[in-house]
């Protein structure tokens, strides 16, 4: 499928989560300097935050980016027909014998002439 | 007219399109350049310091690649690539710099400054 409004909204959210993420990292470090604590890690939640914010952008980057293409070379000739081939239109011919079949064609030549 | 078979042998010899080789190619250089940003910001956010922040990387390259997996199909990915090896090890050296330079960036911005 190709790229929707969805996933772009997706990728948009996600964005918008880990820009969120790093506030809080860069917050919960100015309290830690405030306090005078040591660094050890960051909030458990912050982290969750982060990891699942790195997936859905990378799903919805995914969706973005395009679709797989079958790479065998008769994918795409699978489903088409010789009369799609065969159909040429420079080579119509209208004014062929088929005419003289047509009954309003004959009674017509016969008043002209 | 894709496949034909050998004279003597039975092996069936497949021709790949070359245009979906490469389209399916660059889709995947796409998510992976997008995945070592995004992971290096991630890294970055999270304050990973070190061999964590490597591991966190091969976390991150083999996590990709299971979505790209998946994305295709678990069973049907021989329909758009030739080797599954090869779409895990392509690129990992050259990603790497893209990914440090997010990490070292995002990490300076966030707990340093």
């Amino acid at each position: 499928m190709p790229a929707t409004l969805f996933h772009r909204f997706v990728l948009t959210i996600g964005f918008l989560s880990l820009f969120h993420v790093a506030y809080s990292a860069a917050q919960h470090r100015s309290y830690l300097r405030l306090n005078e604590l040591d660094f050890t890690h960051l909030p458990l939640d912050v982290i969750i935050q982060a990891f699942i914010s790195l997936f859905v952008i990378m799903y919805g980057v995914m969706n973005v980016a395009g679709d797989f293409k079958e790479i065998k070379a008769s994918a795409e000739l699978e489903n088409r027909f010789w009369e799609t081939f065969k159909n040429v239109p420079s080579f119509y011919t209208f004014s062929h014998r088929g005419r003289f079949l047509n009954p309003s064609y004959s009674s017509y030549k016969g008043d002209d002439e | 007219m894709s496949s034909k078979s050998r004279n003597g042998n039975n092996r069936k010899v497949v021709a790949y399109s070359d245009l979906a080789i490469r389209n399916n190619l660059s889709v995947v250089e796409y998510c992976r350049t997008s995945m070592a940003a995004l992971s290096g910001c991630t890294a970055g956010v999270l304050g990973l310091t070190g061999l964590y922040g490597a591991v966190f990387y091969i976390f991150a390259v083999t996590s990709l690649w299971f979505m790209i997996l998946f994305k295709a199909g678990l069973s049907n990915w021989k329909n758009y690539f030739i080797s599954r090896k090869a779409l895990l090890t392509n690129g990992f050296f050259g990603q790497l710099f893209t990914y440090i330079l997010c990490w070292t960036f995002i990490y300076g911005m966030v707990h340093v400054y």
